[in-house]
């Protein structure tokens, strides 16, 4: 008897779990994008200015998706709060939609979904320069404007632009930091995410120039890679500590690398090693104020995702726009951290 | 006097069997009625979906990106419905599929510049034989060394992308032949159906009768049941077990092909949570986590459930995470169910 | 029955340890054909031992088992099927998820003929036909034929084990305490079950604690104490008194 209620107990709370999961998301949408029906979903948007819903000249809303690499990244977050508030600005309807890991094979499924609700355009940051790139030519195909933010594709001529960071001059610009932290002598390393990133790539490459052509007497031992974990930098770090001696210096390529790094530092207890990181998350933040990092170089996502929503507006509107457009990086120190021209572009965790 | 006593005996088994009824016949009706019940779950999120967003969501085109999204899972799914119906479990088949389409990366390649239908069964052949390579050691170790699946199938998990990694140098091999991208990947039968889904149904169908009416499905069950009454009877178990483990590496390779198929390289870093995802899938379909009962429909429902969550709730604009609580949520009840099955099982 | 006949089943010597445990120390039995014996002991004696021994469940660390007079060395269960040996376990030995027809045909599932049997189809009509014919041979009763048995009461459960084991026995059926966990009355359905599989021609053993139920359904008894055999009776010619003398100690047989 007791288990026949048990079971139906169960069947009901199966039921209403999915009902209260699905009516509280459908509710808690943190983006304050409402579901509207079928009005704007009616015709793809095409090129020459939607005649979408909202009749008044010049002022159509558009419905706008933005697919990071990644959720829960600062420098992701960060993008997505310049796209919000230039949203604002131009009266767009911004939705977020990513996957939990920085692979195409959860963040396909999602740009298809995507696909599915017919926005006006999506703005992404592509996880593989190949894998994407058949399905973004169907979502072009589709009459959705695409522009790639921070990373690219094989191919980026479908897109209306691509907004990115010199990820090759930001390399470079952080062998100089490096460098000069370390005298022009010692070891030192790269801990880079994974291979076959566009923009990481173009980082570790950047450093490895900068480091033969200005610093020939530092001696370098080589890139390693954390596949974005940072307690796999971490152990990274710590191993190559106890393997070389010389080793006084290290190049975190992006966030939870430069995260990882300095944790490993720290676990050591070495702090005569120098790091220059990549990215200004609140952690990285944190651990410039307390001396374990001793310089960032900070890119500019705020700005991406601005410029992506305003590039995506403009070919929206049938207004021209520019092919490829490269945003800038600015050296974090302890020194300037409170400066605010260098303050405005740490990243932030949340809008 | 014999026809008196099995009278009385039969009065008494009446009475015992009528107490006994509502809660252990009853279980055996919550098998078919869990699954039953978790496919109307799903129709409903479909109708759900469809009324919320009818052009977006019920498309042909939307819906057939859902069986495609589901349909490597669904492969790997079928095999992992196998090892769980014996009570056992495999952490591993994620990286077995990374090793396998590695393996077959790196042969196809030597295979006429890696273009080619040649290639391409080379290839096939290779992912096959390294999925079932890994089936053995897995079977071996549980089998033959004694480990616990849940402790052997975690160290081939890491043990295996890792040595995938070695293959590969930590990259993404790229050399997929563009005839298996347009046939497997991209293509349609009749311009219809994705060749992704169809390979993934028609194994779930072979997976489905075997389980239900062949010696091997029998026995599966039965090792799941009762390991030590079926080594009582004489079924060879160790000799079954390593069949199973086997056939949940086989697959795994061919899950490695489709993965190559559909995202034209090795996708090392995309499989981290397949396990978690396979197992997911078999135990909200229905197949006991503590084994002895199996139903592949189950599991072929269980696929589509987190598959269509997540594209209805992207189509909806529902914030991502929340998709990820959905998942949990649906889960967490499906053991708490398969829990609720055991314990009146084991009150015998 | 008995001394004028070979005996079936011999076990001659039989030593068991498990690691500190000796279970068994240079026990005997014997079984003849077309009787029932008992096995009879005090709890630790070692009745269960023996009967996985005699099973082909473990083997011996030392001793030998004759079948037929013939030295046999039971490696493995199905070796002691092939001499005609089922064994209804005290556990029963089914699998709870499987219904009455698989469980009785669990190891020796019928295939369909031709093609599909190679490939391993199962011929469910034939098997479930088959178990209704031996349940109704041996008067057993079963109130589902497709529900799982863990859904069914103990006694049914029972009969389907012993059912199992008379339907596939040649020679000898072994019940390891098969009325333990029964009432009055499927415990003497159980015992008739018993006698009907001895009637057949076949041997039956039954270990069991219960002196009325020995007394009722054997032909012989044998007594193990502490890994031996100390005692064999004529069912016919012994009492309870005696019995337990035996089991206890209290009465020593010296040419057991």
């Amino acid at each position: 008897m007791r288990s026949t209620n048990r079971v139906r107990r169960s069947r009901v709370m199966v039921a209403s779990v999915a009902v209260v999961a699905l009516l509280a998301s459908a509710c808690g949408n943190g983006d304050d994008t409402t579901d509207e029906p079928d009005d704007d979903v009616e015709e793809p948007a095409d090129d020459e200015g939607s005649d979408d819903d909202e009749g008044a000249a010049g002022d159509e809303e558009y419905d706008i998706t933005l697919i990071p690499g990644v959720t829960g990244d600062e420098f992701y977050v960060s993008m997505e709060c310049g796209a919000l508030a230039a949203s604002e600005e131009l009266g767009v309807n911004l939705d977020v939609q990513g996957a939990p890991v920085f692979s195409p094979t959860e963040q396909i499924p999602v740009l298809e979904s995507v696909i599915a609700s017919e926005p006006d355009a999506i703005l992404i940051a592509p996880t593989d320069v190949d894998a994407l790139q058949g399905p973004l030519e169907t979502a072009v195909e589709a009459g959705i404007e695409i522009v790639l933010v921070d990373t690219t594709l094989s191919d980026p001529s479908i897109a209306v632009t691509q907004i990115g960071s010199d990820n090759h001059e930001g390399g470079r610009m952080a062998a100089d930091a490096l460098g000069e932290l370390m005298g022009g002598e010692g070891a030192a390393m790269v801990v880079n995410v994974t291979p076959g990133i566009s923009t990481t790539d173009a980082r570790g490459e950047g450093f490895i120039e900068g480091m033969e052509e200005n610093w020939p007497d530092i001696e370098f031992l080589g890139q390693e890679y954390s596949d974005n974990e940072p307690a796999k930098a971490a152990e990274i770090v710590s191993a190559t500590l106890a393997a070389e001696p010389d080793l006084s210096g290290i190049f975190g390529a992006n966030l939870f690398s430069a995260e990882g790094a300095a944790t490993g530092i720290r676990q050591e207890g070495r702090d005569d090693v120098f790091i220059v990181g990549f990215d200004a998350g609140p952690a990285q933040i944190e651990q410039l104020r307390e001396g374990l990092v001793q310089a960032l170089i900070v890119q500019q996502p705020l700005e991406i995702g601005r410029q992506g929503i305003e590039q995506a507006v403009a070919a929206l509107r049938g207004e021209p726009t520019e092919e490829q457009i490269g945003t800038g990086f600015v050296t974090a120190t302890l020194d300037n951290l409170d400066d605010p021209e260098i303050a405005e572009y740490l990243y932030k965790a949340e809008c | 006097m014999m026809a008196e006593l099995r009278e009385q005996d039969q009065a008494v088994a009446d009475r015992e069997a009528e107490d006994a009824q509502p809660e252990r016949k009853r279980w055996v009706q919550m098998l078919t009625d869990s699954t039953a019940f978790i496919f109307i779950a799903l129709l409903g999120m479909v109708v759900a979906f469809t009324v919320l967003r009818p052009e977006a969501f019920a498309s042909v085109n939307n819906l057939r990106n859902i069986a495609i999204a589901a349909s490597i899972l669904l492969v790997l799914s079928i095999g992992q419905t196998f090892v769980i119906t014996t009570a056992g479990i495999d952490i591993s088949v994620g990286s077995v599929l990374v090793f396998s389409g590695v393996v077959a990366a790196l042969v196809m390649a030597e295979v006429n510049g890696g273009q080619g239908w040649a290639a391409v069964l080379v290839g096939t052949v290779a992912a096959l034989l390294a999925g079932a390579f890994w089936g053995l050691v897995n079977g071996l170790l549980i089998t033959k060394a004694q480990l616990p699946p849940l402790i052997v199938t975690l160290g081939t998990f890491g043990g295996v992308l890792g040595f995938a990694k070695v293959l590969t140098g930590g990259i993404n091999l790229r050399t997929v032949p563009n005839v298996l991208i347009e046939t497997l990947g991209i293509g349609r039968l009749f311009g219809v159906i994705p060749w992704l889904v169809i390979l993934a149904l028609v194994i779930t169908t072979i997976a489905g009768i075997t389980m239900r009416f062949t010696r091997f499905g029998r026995y599966t069950i039965a090792i799941g049941s009762s390991e030590e009454a079926a080594r009582r009877v004489g079924i060879n178990v160790d000799r079954h077990l390593l069949k199973v483990y086997l056939v949940s590496g086989v697959l795994a390779g061919i899950g490695g092909m489709m993965s190559l198929a559909r995202f034209t390289n090795t996708t090392i870093q995309g499989h981290d949570t397949d396990n978690l995802q396979s197992i997911a899938s078999v135990v909200i379909g229905g197949t006991s986590l503590f084994g002895g009962i199996a139903t592949m429909f189950g599991t072929l429902v269980g696929v589509f459930i987190p598959t269509t969550l997540q594209n209805g709730f992207v189509i909806l604009r529902i914030q991502p995470f929340w998709q990820e609580v959905a998942v949990g949520a649906v889960l967490i009840v499906a053991v708490y169910v398969d829990q609720l099955k055991r314990r009146a099982r084991d009150r015998l | 029955m008995g001394d004028a006949t070979e005996p079936l089943l011999q076990a001659r010597g039989i030593y068991k340890n498990f690691g500190h445990v000796r279970a068994l120390r240079g026990c005997d039995f014997d079984i003849y054909p077309g009787e029932v014996v008992a096995m009879i002991g005090d709890n630790g004696a070692g009745k269960s031992t023996l009967v996985k021994i005699l099973a082909g469940v473990q083997p011996p660390d030392d001793g030998e088992i004759l079948f037929e007079g013939q030295p046999v060395t039971l490696s493995d269960p199905t070796a002691a099927q092939r001499l005609g040996i089922e064994t209804v376990y005290q556990d029963l030995a089914l699998a709870p998820d499987l219904d009455p027809a698989a469980n009785l045909f669990l190891g020796r599932e019928l295939v369909k003929p031709g093609i599909l049997g190679k490939l391993g189809f199962l011929d469910t009509p034939r098997m479930a036909e088959q178990t209704r014919t031996a349940f109704k041979n041996l008067g057993a009763g079963v109130q589902s034929e497709t529900d799982a048995v863990a859904s069914m009461s103990g006694g049914q459960r029972q009969s389907i084990a012993v059912s199992r084991a008379a339907t596939w026995a040649n020679r000898l059926v072994i019940m390891d305490e098969p009325t333990a966990a029964l009432g009055v009355v499927q415990s003497k359905a159980v015992l008739e079950l018993a006698k009907r599989v001895r009637d057949q021609g076949m041997a039956v053993v039954i270990i069991s604690h219960n002196m009325p139920e020995v007394l009722e359904v054997s032909d012989r008894v044998e007594v193990l104490r502490l890994g031996q055999r100390v005692a064999r009776f004529r069912t016919s010619e012994t009492d309870m008194d005696q019995l337990v003398g035996a089991m206890t100690g209290a009465l020593v047989q010296e040419d057991a």
